[in-house]
């Protein structure tokens, strides 16, 4: 069994899933936090102005839908097939510094005050992840 | 506890106002009333894209340069939200002044933008403008204040959508959607205003009507197509010949009508005769070809001629574009009362 994939207990989740779901769950709580802080239309532009920005390097973003319902991860696994996990971190955390940089010239540090206690733990679990050879 | 419910009751109060409000201004208004009591800020500011306007409501003390920086800092969030440019010398800043903090009023050139809340307004997914709120004082705001601003930011969104439909249904009822001049329901309820404003305060009044010559002949040779063509175009020359105060409107047909307010018959006739010459001048570019078309027009004045009822202004006037056209077209009748 090569050795970046993770056994947890019966299941087996690949470096990359754990990476996804990270972010995902990460995404998601940003999502909650700030659009109870902005309402969910300004949120939704700002979302899709970080993916954006930063399409064209991370093209597996395109995937990640945001409307003011929410943002759908529906497709992300499939399109990060043959993604290597450090290009998804650093694809996410790019995102994820959009994100702050945006809500930062909205607010200047009042979003990023809620967030980053969410922020931090996770991308240094991501870190993690992707540093295990 | 308390502090929350006061603030949300006067939240509540905001809302209501911004809610009740029919003019951009009357929005922008509305809110600055009552935000001091809501937030601590010594500047608060509006941009409209669409008029490239910023409404700001300031303290007393703001120095220019701060002006200065409150709306760049407001420009520069909307150029990254909606990745547009917009020059700073282009924006139409409109400042008022208040009192917004207590003490003395003393203008400190010194005091800079020190933070700010920045909110973009969305109507269907585009961003339409900025509101922003902005203090000199470090950190001087909260999660509870960013809160509060996008449920004011949300309801000047509704505001405005309420707006823009009464405006659109507004402009259903009173154009012609060939011509975009006014129809001719917008015309008689205008006018019943201008000949009561005139027969009371005894002021002039004149009614031009326009007929453009042979249009019959236009319709049946090139179309209909290029018949509504040539009155938009026509429609357009009489618009730029008039003055700010004048109504011009589609009367039905290829027929038009002119009020004129405060107009004596020297300075209709003067109207009235440019417009001939324009259009006579005029080269219509018509179904690929060079056409040269005129109009005849009829005037009748209040108080020149015996008018009793608007109505008689209406009849003279179309006795008057009766004769132009029995005369030759291509003229300007007087209503000439008939010799008793």
């Amino acid at each position: 069994m090569p050795s970046h994939i993770i056994k947890d207990h019966k299941h087996i989740k690949w470096p990359s899933d754990l990476v996804l779901e990270i972010y995902s769950s990460l995404l998601m709580d940003i999502w909650e936090i700030v659009s109870a802080l902005i309402g969910e239309a300004i949120l939704a532009i700002l979302f899709n102005l970080a993916i954006k920005r930063i399409l064209d390097k991370y093209t597996f973003l395109s995937y990640i839908k945001v409307s003011e319902e929410g943002i759908s991860f529906e497709k992300i696994k499939e399109g990060c097939r043959n993604i290597s996990p450090n290009e998804i971190h650093r694809g996410f955390q790019s995102l994820i510094n959009n994100l702050i940089s945006l809500f930062s010239i909205l607010a200047e540090g009042v979003i990023n005050k809620e967030i980053f206690p969410k922020v931090f733990p996770k991308i240094k679990e991501a870190e993690r992840i992707v540093s295990q050879k | 506890m308390k502090l929350i419910f006061k603030n949300l009751n006067v939240l509540r109060s905001t809302l209501n106002a911004i809610g009740m409000s029919f003019e951009l201004k009357e929005i922008v208004d509305s809110a600055g009333i009552n935000l001091p009591n809501l937030f601590d800020f010594i500047s608060f500011g509006f941009f409209w894209r669409e008029s490239l306007l910023i409404y700001l409501i300031q303290d007393e003390s703001c120095p220019p340069s701060f002006t200065e920086e409150v709306v760049k800092n407001i420009l520069n969030v909307f150029s990254t939200l909606a990745d547009e440019e917009i020059e700073f010398q282009k924006v139409n800043v409109q400042s008022e002044k208040k009192r917004l903090r207590p003490g003395q009023m003393i203008i400190d050139p010194n005091i800079r933008l020190k933070s700010h809340l920045t909110l973009p307004l969305i109507i269907e997914g585009k961003i339409i403008g900025c509101i922003s709120l902005n203090s000199d004082q470090p950190n001087a705001f909260d999660a509870q204040d960013l809160q509060f601003l996008s449920v004011i930011g949300y309801q000047m969104v509704a505001s405005l959508k309420h707006i823009q439909r009464l405006s659109s249904i507004k402009n259903i009822a009173i154009y012609d959607t060939l011509t975009n001049l006014y129809n001719r329901r917008y015309f008689e309820e205008r006018f019943e205003v201008e000949t009561q404003k005139a027969f009371f305060s005894d002021t002039p009044l004149s009614l031009v009507m326009v007929d453009i010559d042979h249009f019959k002949k236009i319709n049946d040779t090139l179309g209909h197509t290029e018949g509504d063509k040539v009155l938009k175009e026509i429609s357009n020359l009489l618009k730029n010949s008039v003055r700010k105060k004048d109504t011009v409107a589609r009367y039905g047909g290829e027929e038009f009508i002119l009020i004129l307010p405060d107009a004596g018959l020297e300075e209709s006739l003067m109207i009235a005769e440019r417009i001939r010459r324009l259009v006579e001048n005029t080269t219509f570019e018509i179904a690929q070809a060079q056409i040269h078309l005129t109009v005849s027009l009829g005037i009748a004045n209040f108080p020149s001629h015996r008018v009793r009822s608007k109505e008689d202004l209406i009849k003279m006037a179309d006795q008057a574009l009766y004769e132009a056209k029995r005369g030759g077209r291509n003229r300007v009748c007087i209503y000439n009362p008939p010799k008793t």
